[in-house]
């Protein structure tokens, strides 16, 4: 695979705290590479579920000051080159009473700040080969869970579960559940949809980010799914180092994900966050006039019984910096290729050598013979 | 759901054919086809699952055993006239048939939800589906009742099934050019039948195509089997090559394969290009099974080739489905193109062995016929003739006849013996009933 040096990560989970439990996660991870550093860090402590992603210079660091177990101070040690911050803001819930699988402005809704719910870690791993963490967010009033799970490979490679996006050094990983959420009574055509905001250094209007369709010829590792959907911020479009979002447009409506469970995705196009990014930025006062742009991401398909059929709607994306992977063929199509248009090609070549040979033979044998006779 | 077509091995059926009749048979056959397709529909109304397999288990009895009925039908009615012919209006009418369906299913499955939902919607479909089968069956009556009258009339005597149906111990005596026949059959068929059966899926993932329109491309390779067959035919009589025209047909399938896998072209071009191959490979192919294999031998040869294929057919056609949910519709592609490697390796073997042994399987009429004046004998000559009409049965794949199908019968490769002449009568019999059309199988 190409794309994404490999980088030499340094990972610490609340980094400085002392009594933090499980209600406190924030994973940082400083990925150091030989031209930059990218330190990522993912936050649940704050606001909402917040990935971010800082670009500094080689010797750059972050420093977080507790104050017992909550957050005193937050910032960055060195120069900040680039900033990408994805955070997962609210979740809606809307009446789809045209069975169209995706969110319109007509439809009814309703919706819950990520930032309210309780975020209990749930699983962690550490160490230089992959970081992992899973957060279960719970409603302080009615069952239901969103699980966040995020995680950093410092590698490029196919992610191990389906849709099987490819991840790099410079992208994170993420996986969002909603598991057994309680629809409203009022909504007889429940479906849920995920308010995403993204914040880029590199964009002023919503508009500017690139929403980029692109059709690869592979399914191999997403079966069915042909589109691959990705965010560009005008700097990652222009080749150079900007975040991106990438996910195919699939997602799963069973915990063992598979064809038959998929079900489609929507994102709608993006538009201006307004205040609220300041909001969701507060914990991390890098920039201050740095511009939110936000979209909804909605589930579902036409006929599929809403969310209420399965209760559980999985969805997978990467967030990441630079130019986003592009699949290439696995190794398996090269090689069925190349045998099967050699070995043909190599036959009917010797064939005809032979055929010619033994032509050649039988015309010029006979008259000898007679010759000879 | 196709299993049932294991059971076809054709051979079975024969035996128990003989028992009932042309008439009787065709009308029981019928009624067992429409039995099974209306289960089917009940298993999908309430949705059993064993019922639906039951359901299709009984519809392949009936539906292999009618085809062999039906085919002793067109050679009793029209044996040394235009029997050719019909055999290939048969078959073009099955396709368009198949593709007739293709149409009108999915509009009559959404008018349906107009009145149903959930299972129940498919299952009334599928019950107005097998509707046909019950028009089929009032078809079968009519034509027992003419055949009846027919009989009467001509006073015409029923000499079916007397003979000996297949011998497996033909099998010792088939040359190696007839096993790698065999691998064409069953390669070149599984890129042909499993795509089309996983096909509509594909162009509406891949090339984002609506459901009518994806069912429209799908059915132009059956759409182009039913137009082109006659003049694929005519074209192979003219030039003879058959082993030409089959490796011909296999690259230009590899490339139409290769277009639908490798680019997002309009599915049209490579779904086109992929019915002209297949309509041309199989004018091409059957009729060299006839140049190799001793015409006492025909039947057990066509049916060990019928049977193999509806094995690999039938087995295939699961593995498919299992590569695509796990490996994606690219890989799925990949293993069509393998089989069709393998089944370009096998015709080109093929050439290789004819050309060492004089090429009869690659000549021309012409030249043919000068091999038939220098090898034949006289009684040779009167089987041919004999033979000219009968040789094929309506095996779907054989989409052309080949007037000049006595003239391989006379190549050195076929040792003549002028006992053979008189089991040749027998011969042509059985083998029109041995050997089913497989249109009902695959038309789904």
């Amino acid at each position: 695979m190409a794309r994404g040096q490999d980088r030499k990560i340094v990972t610490q989970l609340n980094p400085g705290c002392v009594g933090c439990g499980t209600d406190k996660t924030l994973m940082y991870i400083r990925a150091e590479g030989p031209k930059d550093t990218m330190h990522l860090v993912w936050d649940f402590i704050y606001g909402p579920p917040l990935i971010t992603l800082v670009i500094g210079e080689t010797n750059s660091s972050l420093v977080v000051n507790w104050n017992g177990t909550s957050i005193s101070d937050f910032f960055f040690n060195g120069t900040i080159k680039y900033s990408f911050f994805t955070s997962l803001y609210k979740l809606y819930e809307y009446n789809d009473t045209e069975d169209v699988g995706y969110m319109t402005p007509q439809s009814p809704y309703h919706y819950d700040s990520l930032e309210h719910l309780t975020w209990t870690r749930a699983d962690a791993v550490l160490n230089d080969k992959e970081v992992m963490v899973r957060v279960d967010g719970h409603f302080r009033h009615k069952p239901g869970t969103v699980e966040v799970k995020l995680r950093y490979l410092p590698f490029t490679d196919y992610a191990s579960d389906l849709p099987h996006l490819i991840h790099t050094a410079n992208s994170t990983l993420v996986d969002v559940s909603l598991v057994n959420l309680t629809s409203s009574r009022r909504f007889n055509s429940s479906r849920f949809a995920l308010n995403m905001v993204l914040l880029p250094t590199d964009i002023q209007q919503a508009d500017e980010l690139h929403f980029i369709t692109r059709k690869s010829l592979d399914d191999e590792h997403t079966p069915g799914v042909f589109e691959i959907i990705e965010i560009k911020t005008p700097q990652s479009f222009a080749g150079e180092e900007g975040g991106y979002l990438q996910f195919r447009p699939v997602a799963y409506t069973d915990p063992k994900r598979e064809v038959s469970s998929s079900t489609n995705v929507h994102m709608s196009p993006f538009n201006n966050t307004g205040s609220n990014a300041a909001r969701v930025l507060r914990p991390l006062a890098v920039n201050k006039d740095i511009f939110g742009a936000q979209t909804f991401v909605s589930f579902g398909m036409p006929g599929d019984g809403f969310y209420t059929k399965h209760n559980y709607t999985a969805w997978s994306f990467t967030a990441g910096y630079g130019t986003p992977p592009v699949e290439g063929f696995s190794l398996f199509v090269i090689i069925i290729i190349s045998i099967g248009l050699g070995v043909p090609v190599l036959l009917a070549l010797s064939g005809i050598i032979y055929v010619i040979d033994k032509r050649y033979k039988q015309r010029n044998m006979p008259q000898r013979l007679t010759d000879n006779e | 759901m196709r299993t049932p077509r294991m059971l076809n091995v054709t051979v079975k059926i024969y035996s128990f054919f003989r028992y009932f009749g042309v008439r009787l048979g065709t009308v029981i056959y019928m009624t067992i086809v429409f039995i099974g397709a209306v289960i089917f529909a009940a298993g999908v109304y309430i949705n059993a699952f064993w019922l639906m397999i039951l359901g299709r288990f009984i519809f392949g009895i009936g539906g292999e055993s009618l085809q062999v009925v039906v085919n002793n039908y067109v050679v009793l009615w029209f044996k040394g006239k235009e029997l050719n012919m019909v055999f290939g209006l048969q078959l073009s009418f099955s396709r368009f048939g198949s593709t007739v369906n293709f149409w009108v299913m999915e509009p009559i499955y959404r008018w349906i939800s107009n009145y149903y939902a959930g299972y129940e919607r498919l299952g009334v479909t599928l019950f107005i589906a097998a509707m046909t089968c019950f028009v089929s069956l009032l078809c079968g009556i009519i034509l027992g009742w003419m055949d009846y009258r027919a009989e009467k009339i001509l006073e015409r005597h029923e000499a079916t099934g007397n003979e000996e149906p297949f011998r497996l111990t033909d099998i010792r005596h088939f040359k190696s050019v007839f096993w790698l026949l065999s691998v064409i059959c069953v390669a070149y068929y599984l890129a042909i039948f499993p795509f089309i059966a996983l096909g509509k899926l594909f162009f509406e993932r891949k090339f984002d195509f609506p459901p009518q329109e994806a069912n429209n491309v799908n059915s132009m390779v059956y759409l182009l089997s039913a137009a082109l067959s006659p003049f694929f035919g005519i074209l192979i009589d003219k030039t003879g090559r058959n082993v030409m025209w089959v490796i011909i047909s296999n690259v230009t399938t590899i490339g139409a394969h290769f277009v639908l896998a490798f680019t997002f072209l309009n599915p049209y071009i490579g779904v086109i290009a992929l019915g002209i191959s297949y309509s041309l490979l199989a004018s091409g192919l059957w009729p060299l099974v006839a140049l190799i294999v001793p015409e006492s031998q025909l039947g057990t040869a066509y049916g060990i080739c019928q049977a193999v294929q509806n094995m690999g057919l039938a087995t295939v056609i699961i593995l498919a489905g299992m590569i695509v949910d796990s490996y994606g519709y690219l890989m799925l592609e990949m293993f069509f193109l393998g089989c069709l490697f393998i089944s370009l390796v096998a015709a080109v073997l093929i050439y290789i062995i004819d050309s060492a042994n004089n090429g009869v399987l690659n000549m021309s009429p012409e030249m043919r016929d000068n091999v038939k004046i220098h090898t034949s004998s006289d009684n040779s000559a009167e089987t041919a003739n004999l033979l000219d009409n009968e040789e094929y049965t309506d095996q779907e794949e054989i989409d052309s006849r080949r007037p000049d199908d006595g003239d391989p019968d006379q190549s050195p490769a076929v040792p003549r013996n002028p006992a053979v002449a008189q089991s040749d009568r027998i011969r042509t019999r059985y083998l029109a009933q041995i050997l089913p059309n497989t249109n009902i199988p695959y038309r789904q």
